[in-house]
């Protein structure tokens, strides 16, 4: 018997007993349904925060330090003042900026500054940012005007969420996310786009007044009351507007305005910049506090942090906990598939008995098959076929509710996290591997299903069965 | 003349839990290509039995089966489902079509297991169908059937893979005189016009040894004795 006349015996045997095989396979589909259901909702968690990881470079940035930080100590709360092992200068940066896997590194520079525009006045963090990043996310996304393109302009890139902290909301953009309790809608001020960019906006910044902390001093040879703070106004002009950031990633770029690298390094400020800078008691000024590094790509990460290492450096990169996250995502799939398979396997117990009963009835055909010339294979090949079909069927059919289910539940699950600010996601994943294996899993079922009809078959005597009535 | 089939001192014993039931106490006999031969005997003298033993569903205790140059007792089970396919082809008293299937589709399921390509197992079906005088009756199951019409597309089906034994078990016991009578000639032209040895069995000793050259009976699972056939044989 060729595979074709087994394919098309099994469906012709299988249609002879329709509710009975509708039922079986419902079973499957059940099974298969429940299964892929429950293993794609794993695998779309699992894209979901891998892609934003990868979205938002995590796993191609890293942060480079003077220091061997050790995260595990510092969350354990022991933070010992990190002794400074090299300073992290221009120099030690050229050389990492000439490692062929690094596309870009620069010093991480924020502070806080005070903002003055449109005739209102908040506080937040400036972040200096090489214009080289406008190729990249978030920046290479601004929704309003653009990124600059150079380095030393005397430009700026806010963001809605830091309009909104001066007062006013874009009228071209959606109501502003308001959960953490800031100004709501209603009391923002709506202004057009264009009267935004091109304007220019005063960021001061604050330093140490030693001049005048010296000339108090010697006035009345006592500690000044409070530091001594100079205020340095720059002047910039706004080039484009950021909507506010969600996301992972968005922390790192969380900071209100950016700016061009060099006007950032320029502007006066607070002799630290970071924590380690408080922590740290060598009293060395000289060197930046940390570097970001961006990689090509993921695989660039371990050999790039390898050389930093070497030179001394501590590095901070995401892409370690990537493993871990693999893993995790890897035992709750296998969780979420031994539920979904114990649905498949009552629809194989199912395929067993019913049939065990198609044989029963069927035993007299099977003596008269083998009185034809039909051997044992060929019958125990009937059989299995027949649990292959209905494998097929069930697989097909319940990757096919699987579909249904995912997509109303989708549609459901958004319905409920969009009034929580939840931007739309797709909940569920069925990669073609899904696919493929759930199909493989249901016909190797059945077929495991059909192991014990198909031999018991191939054994009936056929002497026997021809009288059997 | 060298013989065709050949059996001898051929036993079958069955056991009914621990009481051996012998049916074949020693069967030798021959017979030759292009024979219509019959068995005959009452019931339980082990007719069938011999007939199963010859056709392969069925193994001996003890003794030898020849058929043609193969020796069929000391074949393996999937040998026997080669012999049943392509050495015999055997029709039996209930027919035993298989009744959710059309005439046609009882044949092509035969010549499916006979590898029959499958591009011309239609063609090969009707043919058979219509050489059994059944071209009306293709896409009928045996339910729609006469009893001679469900035994002639049985004839249809032993046939469809060029047998050179028809093995014959009480083909009419099922059957009115008349028909009976028909499926008869049915098989003796079989036997005359293509030379395919028949072996029948059969109650009816005086029918058998109407159309039979060699008439064999069996009693107690013994032949005892050979009986004349029709003149000429």
């Amino acid at each position: 018997m060729t595979p074709p006349d087994l394919w098309r015996l099994s469906l012709e045997n299988l249609w002879r007993t329709k509710l009975r095989s509708v039922l079986t396979t419902l079973g499957v589909v059940i099974g298969i349904g429940a299964l892929v259901s429950m293993v794609s909702f794993g695998v779309g968690l699992q894209e979901n925060v891998t892609k934003q990881f990868r979205e938002n470079d995590l796993f191609t940035s890293m942060q480079v330090m003077p220091v061997d930080v050790d995260v595990a100590e510092i969350m354990s709360g022991n933070i010992e003042p990190p002794v400074t092992a090299t300073a992290l200068t221009d120099s030690a940066l050229d050389v990492i900026r000439t490692l062929p896997q690094v596309e870009i590194a620069f010093p991480e520079i924020r502070f806080p500054v005070t903002v003055r525009a449109f005739g209102s006045e908040a506080t937040t963090s400036l972040q200096a940012v090489p214009a080289a990043m406008g190729s990249y996310k978030p920046f290479s996304e601004i929704e309003y005007g653009g990124f600059y393109k150079s380095d030393s302009d005397s430009v700026v890139v806010i963001t809605e969420r830091f309009l909104a902290e001066l007062g006013y909301r874009l009228e071209e953009a959606e109501a502003v996310d308001t959960r953490d309790g800031e100004s709501s809608d209603d009391e923002l001020v709506a202004v057009s786009v264009d009267s935004i960019i091109g304007r220019e906006i005063e960021v001061a910044s604050s330093t140490l007044d030693l001049e005048s902390a010296a000339r108090s001093f010697m006035r009345s040879f006592a500690p000044p009351s409070r530091i001594p703070l100079k205020e340095e106004v720059v002047r910039l002009k706004v080039v484009g507007v950021r909507s506010t950031e969600s996301g992972f990633g968005g922390a790192r770029y969380r900071g209100g305005i950016v700016v061009p690298i060099d006007i950032g390094i320029a502007m006066p400020r607070l002799g630290f910049s970071d924590v380690w800078d408080l922590l740290d008691d060598s009293g060395e000024a000289e060197g930046y506090a940390s570097v970001y590094v961006r990689t090509k790509d993921m695989e660039d990460v371990t050999p790039v942090r390898e050389a930093v290492e070497e030179m001394g450096f501590g590095v901070l990169a995401m892409v370690d906990e990537l493993e871990e996250i693999k893993q995790g995502f890897l035992i709750m799939d296998g969780i979420l598939g031994a539920v979904g398979t114990i649905a498949l396997v009552v629809a194989a117990l199912g395929i067993i008995n019913t049939m065990v009963t198609s044989i029963l009835e069927r035993t007299r055909e099977i003596g008269v098959m083998k009185a034809l010339g039909g051997s044992e294979t060929d019958i125990k090949w009937i059989f299995f076929s027949e649990a292959a079909t209905i494998g097929f069927f069930g697989g097909a059919f319940g990757l096919a509710l699987a579909w249904v289910v995912t997509r109303v539940a989708n549609v459901v699950a958004n319905h409920f996290l969009r009034p929580q600010g939840v931007p739309e996601v797709d909940l569920f994943y069925m990669p073609i591997w899904l696919i493929a294996g759930a199909m493989a899993f249901a016909v190797a079922v059945s077929l495991l299903a059909g192991l014990y009809p198909a031999s018991r078959a191939a054994r009936v005597d056929p002497v026997q069965a021809l009288r059997h009535d | 003349m060298t013989p065709f089939v050949r059996t001898s001192d051929l036993f079958k014993t069955y056991q009914k839990g621990t009481v051996p039931i012998p049916v074949l106490r020693g069967v030798s006999l021959e017979m030759e290509k292009g024979q219509y031969v019959s068995i005959v005997g009452r019931s339980g003298s082990g007719k069938s039995t011999l007939l199963n033993l010859l056709g392969g569903l069925d193994t001996a205790t003890s003794g030898h089966i020849v058929v043609g140059d193969s020796e069929v007792t000391s074949m393996s089970r999937s040998e026997l489902a080669v012999h049943r396919r392509s050495t015999v082809g055997m029709i039996f008293q209930s027919f035993n079509l298989i009744p959710s299937r059309t005439a046609l589709e009882n044949i092509t399921l035969a010549l499916a297991f006979g590898s029959h390509p499958r591009s011309d197992r239609r063609r090969r079906a009707t043919e058979l169908l219509t050489s059994v005088g059944l071209e009306h009756r293709l896409r009928h199951t045996p339910g729609e059937l006469s009893g001679g019409e469900a035994q002639r597309v049985a004839i249809a089906r032993a046939l469809s893979n060029d047998p050179d034994v028809l093995l014959a078990d009480e083909p009419t016991g099922n059957l009115d005189s008349r028909t009976a009578k028909e499926i008869v000639e049915l098989l003796v032209a079989l036997n005359r016009e293509r030379g395919l040895t028949v072996v029948m069995v059969s109650h009816d000793e005086e029918a058998a040894r109407e159309v039979s050259h060699r008439v064999f009976r069996l009693l107690d699972g013994r032949v005892v004795d050979e009986l004349s056939g029709r003149s000429g044989a």
